[in-house]
């Protein structure tokens, strides 16, 4: 199989669970034309208070950012074709509803998706190698602090 | 309270590790609120973990706020595993009532703080009106909606995912379970020491209920017997 080409001029989408400056798609592409959409059918369905949009208005006041609101894969592709763009840069992002936007978007256009530095990095090797679970275990907290909090804590010098 | 790099920037640097440690649980406490900024990006949790680690000397001082860090981190990855499961019962309820028991909306004295408690109204009032509650309020006044109303998580869990800045459906939702039960060993519960102590007596002071109605008013194992269905064992807190 081929590989994908690199992008060359892509624009990039902002979206709610990253909105800072250390936003790996604005460090990765500086000057990019970036888009950030709020999201009609979440405004609608959700009732978010106007207390929330504004503090995620000014979040984006600060950021090089074009707002947009609508349907927010066919907004992003629309910013896209605008400014001959070649692909479509994001970050990642937990909530399910971004990954249905997500495959909205890379249906039509080339998609890549750069993640934040992790808060700890399990490895999930050893529960791979005994076949006993492909995923760190969530059932409570306590089994995953057991296992992340001496991670956090290397990196302590005291 | 406003958004932004910069007015992040002036939480993190205000933060007190050590005395977030000891004081945290009380209204007054040394919190951060940082967590608007860490629930849309505007500070990653990898970015507050560094400046929590580079502020301390000794390990105990940043350890109750590393470990809410890892909390943060725990809820995303369990959103990213159940995807909007996290709307769902996680496991049945501890409280001996059936599901049905539970109203599915929110009443709506509680909505417009107009239960005639004026701890409750205090913080479903501060909840509208800035989009912020301190941990133990939204504890205290999700407790009061599922066990003492009887209603729903999930209904309190839309009202506050509408109103809080920090409004994360993962850390919201899977609190709520936890106070609920749905995720936990046993609902959570409190009684007014609990709430007079944590929040110095501010509410009852001036509540009409204070000297007599007061449904906060007892011990834990009053309270069990009132608010739940289960055979009789001691509760150890």
């Amino acid at each position: 199989m081929n590989q994908p080409l690199p992008l060359q001029q892509p624009i990039l989408w902002i979206h709610g669970e990253a909105l800072g400056p250390s936003n790996p798609a604005l460090v990765a592409w500086p000057g990019r034309p970036a888009l950030f959409v709020f999201d009609d059918g979440l405004l609608s369905s959700s009732g978010l208070s106007l207390k929330r949009l504004g503090f995620l208005y000014e979040c984006l006041l600060e950021l090089p950012v074009t707002i947009r609101r609508g349907d927010v894969a066919a907004e992003v592709l629309a910013f896209a074709a605008r400014h001959g763009a070649d692909g479509v840069v994001t970050t990642a992002a937990v909530d399910p509803r971004f990954a249905a936007i997500r495959a909205a978007i890379a249906a039509q256009l080339p998609l890549q998706v750069l993640a934040a530095e992790p808060f700890v990095e399990l490895a999930d090797a050893a529960a791979n190698q005994q076949q006993k679970q492909t995923t760190t275990d969530l059932r409570r907290f306590s089994r995953y602090w057991k296992r992340a909090e001496p991670l956090v804590w290397q990196r302590f010098s005291g | 309270m406003r958004g932004g790099w910069a007015a992040a920037q002036q939480r993190l640097a205000a933060i007190d590790p050590g005395a977030y440690g000891r004081s945290r649980n009380h209204l007054d406490g040394a919190v951060t609120a940082l967590s608007p900024f860490i629930r849309h990006g505007v500070l990653t949790l990898a970015a507050v973990r560094d400046a929590v680690l580079g502020r301390i000397t000794r390990r105990l001082d940043g350890e109750k706020l590393i470990n809410e860090l890892g909390w943060r981190d725990y809820w995303q990855r369990l959103w990213a595993q159940l995807g909007d499961g996290i709307w769902e019962d996680h496991e049945p309820l501890k409280t001996g009532h059936p599901a049905a028991a539970y109203a599915a909306e929110l009443p709506a004295d509680i909505a417009a703080g107009t239960t005639g408690l004026a701890c409750m109204d205090a913080f479903a009032d501060q909840l509208t009106s800035t989009g912020w509650l301190h941990n133990h309020a939204r504890m205290w006044l999700a407790s009061y909606v599922v066990h003492w109303r009887r209603v729903r998580w999930q209904a309190g869990a839309r009202w506050f995912l509408q109103h809080l800045l920090d409004g994360d459906p993962a850390s919201n939702n899977l609190s709520w379970q936890w106070v609920a039960s749905s995720f936990s060993h046993k609902p959570y519960i409190f009684n007014r020491a609990n709430l007079e102590r944590f929040s110095s007596g501010r509410y009852c002071e001036g509540c009409r209920l204070a000297r007599r109605g007061c449904p906060f008013e007892a011990s834990y194992e009053q309270l069990d017997a009132r608010l739940f269905d289960l055979p009789t064992t001691p509760r150890r807190r």
